[in-house]
């Protein structure tokens, strides 16, 4: 998973306290998820000293950060001898430069961009017993064994192209619409958007091995095997 | 190239010390210079399977806090001239394991010229656990045919490939293999144990092999032998396959069919 970090102060003690206070408690919050630093708020007048101290305190809290976006031209050298990357994609400045006011242009209608699905988490590793893995606005894809003991979370429908043996918790942030798949249901848990149904006396076993979906229906749960009577 | 590999599991007591001493053992008979490394500090065992416990002067403590050189706390193995132990320690708890520290005995070891170092590593998911893994190349999987050891081991698994330092770094992953240990292809058949298909079917990753259940394990630890040595055993030779197969051989999988006893075997009392 990927994120970006919006500095909004130069002051690296600021910035250590906001992510203890993301971070909470776990000190895994963050996996290692690949940071892109945006820096396109940072006010112009306030410059990043010191880059390879920001980067540890990022590293610290299992960040990994990978490149920088919205960097002034100045800040450009010692970002890159501290060793990140530049996003070129973003380079001019979300803010830009005055410029004389000569001609005063009728703003230009925003063009209505398409709107976009966000691309969904793809895994394709085993999920083992103690993993938790969340997509955040998105859907999620297991192409691997779920085991028991693990939990995969999204915010919008799960597949998962293998045993789902595990805890699978879809519309985490309430979208009722979502709908979890698996290609053989042995699930501990599964839940769509806080309704839950578990399965401690395995009612699975006409859904093992069998492509399976679960579905809310008013306010209960609608487990079936696909394609059983349609 | 040295690896460093460690031999894990989670659970306690599947066999994770009795893999090392054996596999470490193997190896070096195979002609290569072996280390193995006791990571459950405050316990100390593998220096008792090993039979060298009377020649613990150091141990890993010392050598990561600096306060004796490896040359002086490696001990040589009776068995085999190109195997050495690295005990831990037994006053001290695993909170003085420093991954600074871990790291820097390991680069000395592979500066020494050491082909394999075996990290044998405490149960648990704890602080000890996590260090042996830490620096890992390859991890040995150690599981019994049974629900709560497969558990255990799906649980470390997923520890090895989110805080090794080869997934912290976004290097190619730990090569993970599965040891079965314990195994009694009878009790299999008789439905009171997972089959080594189980299990994997539940871990899926390579089996590396079966090591059959023996009351030879027990005789052998308890003289401070590892049971590699105990020649013409099924132990033994699993464990010799077992060495085989993670140098790249092909080797067919033994001891893991029930042969019911004939009829003359057992009416000559044969086992």
């Amino acid at each position: 998973m990927a994120v970006t970090a919006i500095i909004q102060d130069a002051d690296l003690d600021l910035l250590e306290k906001y992510l203890a206070e993301a971070a909470g408690p776990d000190k895994d919050f963050f996996a290692n998820d690949f940071t892109v630093i945006d820096v396109g708020n940072l006010p112009p007048d306030r410059v990043i000293a010191d880059w390879p101290a920001l980067v540890s305190l990022f590293k610290a809290y299992r960040l990994n950060p990978v490149s920088v976006r919205y960097a002034p031209p100045t800040m450009e050298e010692a970002i890159l001898a501290s060793g990140l990357g530049l996003d070129i994609i973003a380079r001019q400045p979300k803010i830009p430069a005055p410029v004389a006011p000569t001609i005063v242009a009728p703003p230009i209608p925003a063009q209505p961009t398409p709107p976009t699905a966000p691309d969904p988490m793809i895994i394709d590793t085993p999920v083992r017993s103690g993993q938790r893995i969340y997509a955040h606005n998105s859907d999620l894809i297991v192409t691997a064994i779920v085991n028991a003991g693990a939990e995969i979370i999204a915010d919008g429908n799960i597949h998962v192209y293998a045993p789902l043996r595990g805890r699978a918790l879809a519309g985490a942030s309430g979208n009722a619409a979502a709908r979890i798949f698996a290609s053989s249901m042995e699930a501990e848990l599964v839940s769509i958007a806080g309704i839950y149904s578990m399965f401690e006396t395995a009612p699975t076993t006409a859904m093992k091995g069998r492509p399976t979906q679960v579905r809310l229906v008013g306010n209960t749960l609608d487990i079936r095997v696909i394609g059983a009577d349609s | 190239m040295a690896k460093v590999i460690v031999v894990t599991s989670g659970k306690g007591g599947v066999g994770k010390t009795t893999t090392s001493a054996s596999f470490a053992s193997g190896l070096a008979l195979r002609g290569f210079k072996t280390v193995v490394i006791d990571f459950d500090v405050g316990l100390r065992n593998l220096d008792l399977i090993m039979g060298c416990e009377r020649r613990v002067v150091y141990d890993l403590i010392n050598t990561v806090n600096g306060e004796a050189t490896l040359n002086q706390a490696l001990i040589k193995d009776k068995h085999c001239s190109n195997l050495f132990v690295l005990p831990a320690s037994q006053t001290r708890d695993k909170d003085a394991l420093t991954e600074a520290g871990v790291e820097k005995v390991l680069k000395d070891l592979i500066e020494m010229g050491f082909d394999y170092i075996i990290c044998d590593s405490p149960a648990g998911i704890e602080r000890g656990a996590v260090m042996a893994l830490t620096f890992a190349d390859e991890a040995i999987i150690v599981t019994n045919p049974e629900i709560s050891s497969v558990r255990d081991s799906d649980r470390i698994l997923g520890i090895i490939q989110a805080k090794s330092r080869r997934a912290q770094d976004g290097f190619e992953p730990v090569k993970e293999h599965l040891l079965v240990t314990r195994y009694s292809p009878k009790r299999v058949v008789d439905g009171e144990m997972l089959s080594y298909e189980d299990v994997q079917e539940i871990l899926r990753i390579p089996l590396l092999g079966i090591i059959p259940e023996s009351e030879s394990v027990l005789h052998a630890s308890n003289q401070g032998n590892p049971a590699i040595h105990l020649d013409g055993t099924d132990v033994s030779e699993a464990y010799k396959d077992v060495v085989s197969r993670f140098l790249g051989e092909e080797v067919p999988l033994r001891f893991s069919a029930y042969d019911k006893p004939s009829f003359f075997k057992r009416l000559l009392g044969g086992k």
